[in-house]
């Protein structure tokens, strides 16, 4: 950051944009502003899609929950759907069998909760060691959460699943919000750690482990607080989508095609941005359920994978750093 | 109870040289590039899928060499179309070559539906040994495990091209310091790697099943097989096959198929937790 003006007479509002969004131009306010205004009304002109923006919104959760960790620090999660499913499991087993009525604000935390010890199995005993032990685990849950799901299938429902947890609303509209609202909650939450000191360090870690540690800094400690965090989201977001629903199945909420579906999502957004994996949960959502749908059920996914392929070779940053930089250099634009 | 144990020794031979065969192309990439290759399940896929389809047109032998030869190809492939222009980046290659997997068994799916394809036995015929009773196509795996590991081994001792790439794999610097062309060892490396992926992949195919899916589990096989091994080490990653070879065939016998995933993530958390290292690995961790 360039050190152009004396800062200390300025006003705060000033300073906390300078601090969270990087000195972003009038164009770049504008268009995110433009961006937050046409979430919020999608009902008034895009109606007959709410219930795919719902769907993204609940997956652009997943996404930022995954990018906080993985996209932040480059140790590459290949399982948070383990975190997200075993949230939406724990919530379909206390409906399924302890009680039908139980409330939200029991499930809810509970649900949370699991996602969190799930979460810290895979953690403690990878994160303190550099290299593709972390990878390995998470792959290696998410198939074994998959496995216990068919094991313990009186429980669970098995491969049919457990259909009787109450669905949020039938009023799409309400449905929508009720996932926008949360959705740009968290995201909010995670641009700003992003964007603070501990997001830098994050980042610093994905970049150069070595020299953080070098420099004093309890690197492994700042992993574990990122996974933490990033568990939680995973928790609320798996919370909702057993609500959303109304039944979970190992295929929707568990398998191990949903972990990279999240993968996925966040190199389409840009990794390490939080923002990004927010955009590109619509975009990804809208293409696999609505645009890529004339190639055919199994050729979508296929156009799917291959996308993202083009993306990891050709335009790592994501598509939403590349359109911000864009944008950020209208009008001659000050280099970094 | 003898008659059990002789049988789990006796299966566990078998399927564990599989496992030798699928993870040694693995660690090879690995150990001469510094590369996760998480396509190689994929080409598993390929050799199998290849042997189902041309096995009744040129008879078994000729689709086993198909098989082995398109898995090659294919390795080789991914590496001058994909990988060779992203190795520099071992975050992205890992991410670029698992969304290829997925690619290819889109693919497959799209091709041969998703439902699992029996393969015609390569030797038809059974025996019993010791009163258990083995496939030949389970003492042919064998015997094609231990062939090619034997070629492999006076390969890289003793030809120039394979020493180059033993050479590569204990220090890439060293090895650029004593004239060895590194872009032609990493093709060669992904070569091998996908011939010995194809004798798996055909074997694995035959015996267990061939499916678009099929590529997950013996990737993850191969990726802890290689943790606790030590990575990049051959040796230590036939030894490791052994070892879960043998701990998968006590599971399936005294707790029952579904825990295999299970004691592996077990075994794995154990290993990570007292010997990231591996078994036989160079220091690996910083």
């Amino acid at each position: 950051m360039s050190n152009e003006y004396d800062r200390s007479g300025e006003p705060v509002v000033q300073r906390f944009t300078r601090e969270f969004l990087g000195e972003p131009n009038r164009y770049q306010i504008a268009s995110a502003g433009v961006a937050l205004l046409a979430l919020l009304t999608v009902p008034f002109w895009a109606g007959q899609y709410l219930y795919v923006f719902a769907l993204a919104s609940i997956w652009a959760i997943f996404a930022m929950g995954w990018d906080i960790i993985s996209g932040h620090t480059n140790y590459i999660s290949f399982g948070h759907s383990a975190l997200s499913g075993g949230a939406a499991y724990t919530t379909g087993v206390l409906v399924h069998n302890v009680n039908p009525d139980m409330a939200m604000y029991i499930t809810f935390p509970l649900s949370i909760l699991a996602a969190i010890v799930i979460g810290l199995l895979f953690a403690v005993p990878t994160l303190r060691l550099e290299g593709p032990y972390f990878s390995l685990i998470t792959l290696l849950g998410v198939l074994v959460l998959t496995q216990l799901v068919y094991i313990y299938g009186e429980y669970t429902g098995g491969e049919l699943g457990i259909t009787a947890v109450s669905t949020l609303t039938y009023n799409l509209t309400n449905l929508y919000y009720y996932t926008l609202i949360p959705m740009l909650l968290i995201g909010a939450v995670l641009v700003v750690v992003s964007q603070s000191n501990i997001g830098r360090i994050l980042r610093a870690i994905g970049e150069n482990e070595a020299a953080i540690e070098s420099s004093g800094i309890d690197t492994t400690r700042f992993k574990l607080w990122a996974f933490l965090m990033s568990a939680i989201t995973m928790g609320i977001g798996g919370a909702m989508l057993a609500h959303f629903y109304g039944n979970i199945t190992p295929s929707t909420v568990l398998v191990v095609d949903r972990s990279l579906e999240m993968v996925a999502i966040a190199v389409i957004g840009g990794m390490g941005t939080i923002a990004g994996p927010i955009g590109g949960a619509f975009v990804f959502i809208i293409l696999r359920d609505e645009v890529l749908t004339v190639f055919g059920s199994t050729g979508r996914w296929l156009a799917l994978w291959l996308i993202v392929l083009f993306f990891l070779v050709f335009l790592r940053d994501g598509i939403f750093p590349f359109i911000w930089s864009r944008i950020g250099s209208i009008g001659g634009g000050r280099d970094e | 109870m003898i008659s059990d144990i002789i049988t789990i020794l006796i299966v566990g031979a078998m399927i564990s040289a599989i496992y030798a065969l699928i993870a040694i192309g693995f660690t090879m990439i690995f150990g001469v590039g510094g590369i996760l290759n998480l396509t190689h399940g994929a080409l598993l896929m390929i050799a199998a899928y290849a042997y189902f389809v041309t096995q009744p047109y040129i008879g078994r032998a000729g689709g086993v060499i198909v098989g082995i030869v398109l898995a090659a190809v294919a390795s080789y492939g991914v590496y001058m179309g994909l990988v060779r222009y992203i190795e520099e980046n071992v975050v992205i290659t890992f991410m670029a070559t698992i969304m290829a997997a997925l690619a290819l068994q889109e693919a497959m799916t799209m091709a041969f539906s998703q439902q699992a394809q029996v393969l015609t036995p390569i030797m038809p015929g059974s025996v019993a040994i010791a009163g258990t009773r083995m496939q030949y196509d389970q003492l042919l795996a064998f015997v094609f495990s231990w062939v090619m590991i034997g070629m492999l081994w006076y390969y890289v001792t003793n030809t120039k091209d394979g020493r180059a790439i033993l050479a590569t794999s204990m220090s890439e610097r060293g090895a650029i310091f004593t004239g060895v062309d590194l872009p032609r060892v990493r093709r060669q490396t992904w070569l091998i790697a996908g011939a010995f992926a194809g004798v798996g992949g055909i074997f694995i195919g035959r015996l267990q099943q061939t499916s678009p899916e099929m590529w997950l589990e013996p990737l993850t096989l191969a990726f802890m097989i290689v943790i606790i091994g030590g990575v990049g080490s051959i040796k230590g990653s036939i030894i490791a096959a052994y070892l879960i070879g043998y701990i998968e065939t006590l599971t399936v016998a005294l707790l029952g198929a579904p825990y295999r995933v299970v004691v592996a993530l077990l075994i794995i958390i154990a290993v990570i937790m007292y010997r990231p290292e591996g078994l036989y690995g160079r220091e690996y961790l910083e």
